[in-house]
């Protein structure tokens, strides 16, 4: 290789500053295990043969549209539901009159597991973190006054996918719009919900077959519509690196084109509209790398399948701030945050962004914090002047040298999937999920050791206590998505909904469209619990098998005397109680986000407790019940999706009618400050809210253990 | 590192609530009418490393022993990913469709170096463990081999006494906790998956031996071929080794938990085994065997507790170990020296 010929001098200097420090102690070794040197040269560049492309152009390093922002910046897409239909509907209206370019919808968990609202497993979840929507009436309510055929809108749905898709179909149907004009995207990436959100309702081979459809449906009655949208965004936030994200995000993709091409289609009649939809964290130019290596890598992976269509190889993306970098203390520090990532996924090329909200560590966004958010983007767009240059770190020495890197080391991780026979057997195995939730564990462990720094946590913590409204579903939401359904079921033809429920359970079972058979079951007002059901019927529900790793925390966390100190802490215990502190880690209701309880239960397990997870979607008596015959010291509740104020005083109550008196309960997650004097006031015993280290956590059980009196 | 969050109100000063003292008379009455919580409680205290623990828990089966022993007592033993978990909730919600009382004891490792666990076998049997004659608990193996063998057993016993007609015994791998296993059950099944020709490397010899059958699960979809050769192969493995009965010859089944087929079949082979057995009274003998085992290997534990607790041999062991790794002494006369310290002084 070619060196600078400067460059011994600079070594020479470099040596000097560093003073006794040796130059290799500058070389910084990422989370996703990279090498990478702080300094590079044209020199390096010479070895990288991308390096000298154009946008617009294959293989689409420096971004799809051979114009980008100066031709016309990316589309700010705030994602949002609330509660009810009509709140939403009025919140969509008032975000386009200030200047929000499309509509990105967000549900709540029963609509995305299939059930209706009055179903008793998801009494604590109903219009938490989304829009409520049972039926096609909710879904015309919802898009009230907004005009379908112009108007791209844009669904995170995967669970419901056809009901819900078939509801924006119908609806714009009633509307007088017909369906070739609707533009926007579904979400339906339903290999991602087995490795992290969890969101599913059938096993993979059936919901594969749903995707299938859906893609087979849009190519010929929808060209305007993105059928897929291949998500990261959920795997960053289950604690993926950017190599992790990149490689299994892609490797989803791949599979999707596996799955249409095995039905039949043409690879030009599909793929150009795969949309992706990518997750941006706080590693400034590592995330802007990622986007740009995305491109290039599924680029040279569609180029196998000789697409005639330049469309069907071009990587599109929508990004999202992450939610985890965001921390309940300084809460304001989030706004700076989620501005460095806006800058990170504009200059990494994204298509379209949502900013989050700076409270979003302690509840649902508000008008005020969404009000932020969005202006945020703004500012970036119209203020910075950024949108005037095509890639602007295009040639950088380092963003290129780090685009190659993660090129590189994705593409080790899809080889290694493909070796496997590809994502679904890759999942079957488990090994996506053990990666993702093993760089969780060790990214805790480099916060909760200060090693990665997070301003107003682990360091530079301040006492100060910062007031702010915060987001609160009143509980009436439910009682009146209830008493429209039963309203809904006395009015319609039941007949027509019976025949035409039929229908679709037998397309499921003996082959034909799905969607296409969902629509006449939604214009004849079947709910989406019921057209869920039609097919559960044939497809059975999915049932997630946990697996656990364990010791990775411990290994990460360097500081050997404070593992072991808790370590002897938990020996005590048993020395005194003949027994180690024992406690079940569980979820309840429909919220899928496991990320933290598994961490904990890894990292506990580390510490010396003897941890029981219980399996996901749990209803607070069959959490107490299994708290009692474990016979447990300890239940810990994590709780990321507001339903916390009806199913933890209910776990307490069913513990002590079921003589768990005795067992104390522990909650963690997105809890809003206001809610701790009533959690407390149910009888919680310990709140830990997002950024307490898990040391800290651990301290405090075994306070709360060996204070019992 | 503080984290503690600026905006969080004050908290009350709460504390947990002490479980109460309980007598034997608590224990023994709830197991014997079938109290669930109470059974759960009483295996807790058979799990309790404390003297005043094991002391009571001793008091507790005997009280309960007269009630004990009317239950078909099985172990299931399997590699890690072999489908153990599933494979037993197919089987467990056969049993109670049939009207069976079923208890399934899951025993999980501990970390050598934490001492803590992750218990996941419950969240694997979701479907089983929400049944009400189902009563699934996870242990942890703990740190000793006597600790989780006496443990084991006691709690088998309870959930016996406490009405349960079938009691599974589940364990993780193949190792020394296996054939203490299989020397507290009347049948001990090995189940394996089928691999790529290479069956009988992962698995020791000595786990054939105790084998009363052998089950290859995950026969399914692909995998069919690959299972009927593994069945082949495992049935002349078996015929190499010595069977534990002369009457019964381990048979080797296919199944698949996930598709439901061959369990039947499974259940089917521990019943004509105990019809056979019971029949020449090898299962009574078997059983009257496990009691003497168990009891030598309590004499053999509580010899090695003493030994080790002994002050003359705790003085001499710094000792000896340097000379050991001087090698100036021999291990056996080193061993010699330190058993001696007990001898001389009796």
């Amino acid at each position: 290789m070619v060196k600078h010929p400067q460059k011994d001098a600079w070594e020479e200097k470099a040596k000097k500053e560093l003073r006794e420090r040796i130059l290799d102690s500058i070389v910084w070794e990422t989370p996703e295990g990279i090498r990478v040197n702080p300094l590079y040269t044209a020199e390096d560049l010479k070895r990288i043969d991308h390096a000298d492309t154009l946008p617009g152009l294959p293989p689409y390093l420096r971004g799809p549209m051979a114009t980008m922002y100066a031709g016309r910046p990316w589309t700010i897409r705030q994602y949002a539901g609330f509660s009810t239909a009509r709140e939403s509907n009025e919140f969509y209206r008032k975000s386009l009159a200030a200047g929000q370019a499309g509509l990105s919808i967000a549900f709540d968990l029963p609509t995305h597991r299939g059930y209706d609202s009055d179903h008793p497993r998801v009494a604590g979840d109903v219009g938490k973190a989304g829009v409520a929507v049972d039926s096609i009436e909710d879904m015309k309510i919802l898009f009230d006054q907004i005009p379908l055929d112009r108007m791209s809108v844009s669904m995170t749905m995967n669970g419901a996918v056809l009901p819900i898709l078939g509801g924006y179909i119908v609806a714009a149907e009633e509307q007088g719009v017909s369906r070739e004009l609707l533009t926007g995207t579904i979400q339906n990436d339903i290999l991602k919900e087995y490795l992290t959100r969890n969101t599913y309702i059938y096993p993979p081979q059936p919901s594969m077959r749903i995707v299938s459809d859906i893609m087979a449906y849009c190519s010929k009655e929808m060209p305007r519509f993105n059928t897929v949208s291949i998500s990261g965004y959920h795997m960053m936030e289950a604690g993926a690196d950017t190599v992790l994200q990149t490689a299994f995000t892609l490797a989803d993709g791949l599979e999707y084109v596996r799955a249409a091409l095995r039905a039949g289609m043409d690879i030009d009649a599909f793929a150009p509209r795969l949309s992706f939809f990518f997750g941006v964290g706080m590693s400034f130019f590592m995330n802007i790398a990622m986007l740009r290596a995305a491109r290039l890598l599924w680029h040279r992976l569609m180029s196998v399948f000789n697409p005639k269509n330049p469309r069907s190889s071009m990587l599109r993306t929508h990004c999202q701030t992450s939610g985890w970098s965001l921390t309940e203390q300084d809460p304001y520090n989030n706004i700076i945050r989620t501005t460095l990532e806006c800058m990170s996924a504009v200059l990494g090329g994204t298509q379209s962004l949502h900013t989050n909200s700076f409270d979003e560590a302690v509840g649902l966004p508000t008008d005020f914090s969404a009000h932020i958010a969005r202006n945020t983007q703004l500012i970036v767009q119209e203020e910075s002047k950024v949108c005037h240059a095509i890639d602007p770190l295009g040639g950088s020495y380092y963003v290129e040298m780090l685009t190659t890197m993660i090129v590189d080391e994705a593409q080790k991780i899809i080889d290694e999937i493909e070796e496997m026979g590809g994502m679904t057997k890759a999942i079957e195995s488990g090994m996506p999920k053990m990666r993702i939730e093993e760089a969780a564990a060790r990214k805790q462990a480099r916060i909760d050791q200060g090693i990665e720094a997070i301003i107003g946590v682990n360091r530079y913590a301040t006492d100060d206590k910062i007031d702010f409204e915060v987001r609160e579903v009143p509980d009436y939401i439910r009682n009146e998505q209830v008493a429209r359904l039963a309203e809904l079921r006395k009015k319609r033809d039941n007949n027509e909904v019976e025949r035409t429920l039929a229908e679709l359970t037998r397309a499921a079972e003996s082959g034909g469209n799905l969607l296409e058979a969902t629509l006449p079951a939604v214009r004849a007002r079947a709910t989406v619990g019921e057209i869920s059901n039609a097919l559960e019927v044939v497809f059975g529900r999915f049932v997630a098998t946990t697996l656990c790793i364990s010791g990775v925390y411990a290994s990460e966390y360097g500081d050997t005397t404070v593992i072991e100190s808790l370590r002897k802490r938990a020996a005590q215990f048993m020395e005194t109680e003949g027994r180690r502190p024992r406690i079940l880690l569980t979820k309840m209701g429909q919220d899928g986000h496991d990320r933290g309880v598994k961490v904990v239960a890894t990292a506990f397990a580390d510490l010396g407790f003897d941890v029981d997870i219980s399996p996901m979607f749990q209803t607070p008596e069959e959490a107490a019940r299994m708290a009692v015959e474990n016979d447990v010291h300890l239940v810990g509740v994590s709780s990321l999706a507001a339903g916390h104020k009806i199913l933890v005083p209910d776990l307490i109550r069913r513990l002590n009618e079921n003589g768990g008196e005795e067992i104390m309960v522990i909650v963690g997650g997105v809890i809003p400050p206001k809610d701790y004097q009533f959690l407390y006031d149910a009888g919680v015993v310990g709140i830990f809210g997002p950024g307490t280290s898990i040391i800290e956590s651990a301290n405090k059980v075994l306070n709360i253990l060996e204070n019992r009196h | 590192m503080t984290s503690q969050s600026p905006v969080q109100p004050p908290r009350p000063e709460r504390t947990g609530k002490q479980a109460p003292a309980r007598d034997s008379d608590y224990y023994v009455d709830g197991v014997l009418a079938a109290d669930r919580l109470v059974l759960s409680k009483t295996i807790t205290l058979m799990e309790s490393s404390l003297p005043e623990h094991q002391e009571m828990a001793l008091d507790v089966v005997e009280r309960l022993l007269p009630h004990t022993g009317k239950a078909i007592r099985l172990g299931i033993t399997g590699v890690p990913g072999g489908g153990k978990s599933t494979f037993i909730e197919t089987l467990g919600i056969m049993l109670v469709e049939r009207g069976h009382k079923v208890a399934v004891i899951a025993v999980d490792p501990s970390s050598k170096i934490s001492g803590g666990s992750i218990m996941g076998d419950k969240t694997r049997m979701q479907f089983l463990s929400a049944r009400e004659n189902a009563f699934i608990r996870p242990a942890a193996t703990g740190q000793t081999l006597g600790g989780v063998a006496r443990k084991t057993r006691e709690s088998m016993l309870a959930c016996e006494a406490a009405g349960f007609d079938v009691v599974i015994v589940e364990t993780v791998g193949v190792g020394q906790l296996e054939t203490t296993v299989a020397s507290m059950v009347d049948f001990f099944l090995v189940l394996m998956i089928p691999g790529a020709g290479d069956e009988l490397q992962g698995i020791k010899r000595g786990i054939l031996e105790l084998a009363d059958a052998i089950v290859i699960n995950k026969a399914d979809g692909d995998n069919l071929t690959k299972a009927r050769l593994a069945q082949r192969e495992y049935e002349t493995a078996l015929h190499l080794v010595n069977p534990r009965s002369p009457d019964w010859q381990p048979p080797v089944l296919t199944c698949s938990a996930l598709e439901k087929t061959g369990i039947d079949e499974a259940w089917d082979v521990v019943l004509r085994h105990r019809e056979k057995l019971g029949a020449t009274g090898e299962l009574e003998a078997r059983r009257r065997e496990q009691v003497f085992e168990w009891t030598w290997f309590l004499v053999d534990e509580g010899l090695r507790e003493w030994f080790y607790k002994n002050a003359g041999t705790k003085a001499l062991l710094p000792a000896i170990k340097k000379k050991i790794e001087s090698g100036v002494i021999t291990p056996t006369r080193a061993a010699r020296e330190l058993l001696e310290t007990v001898i001389t002084k009796k």
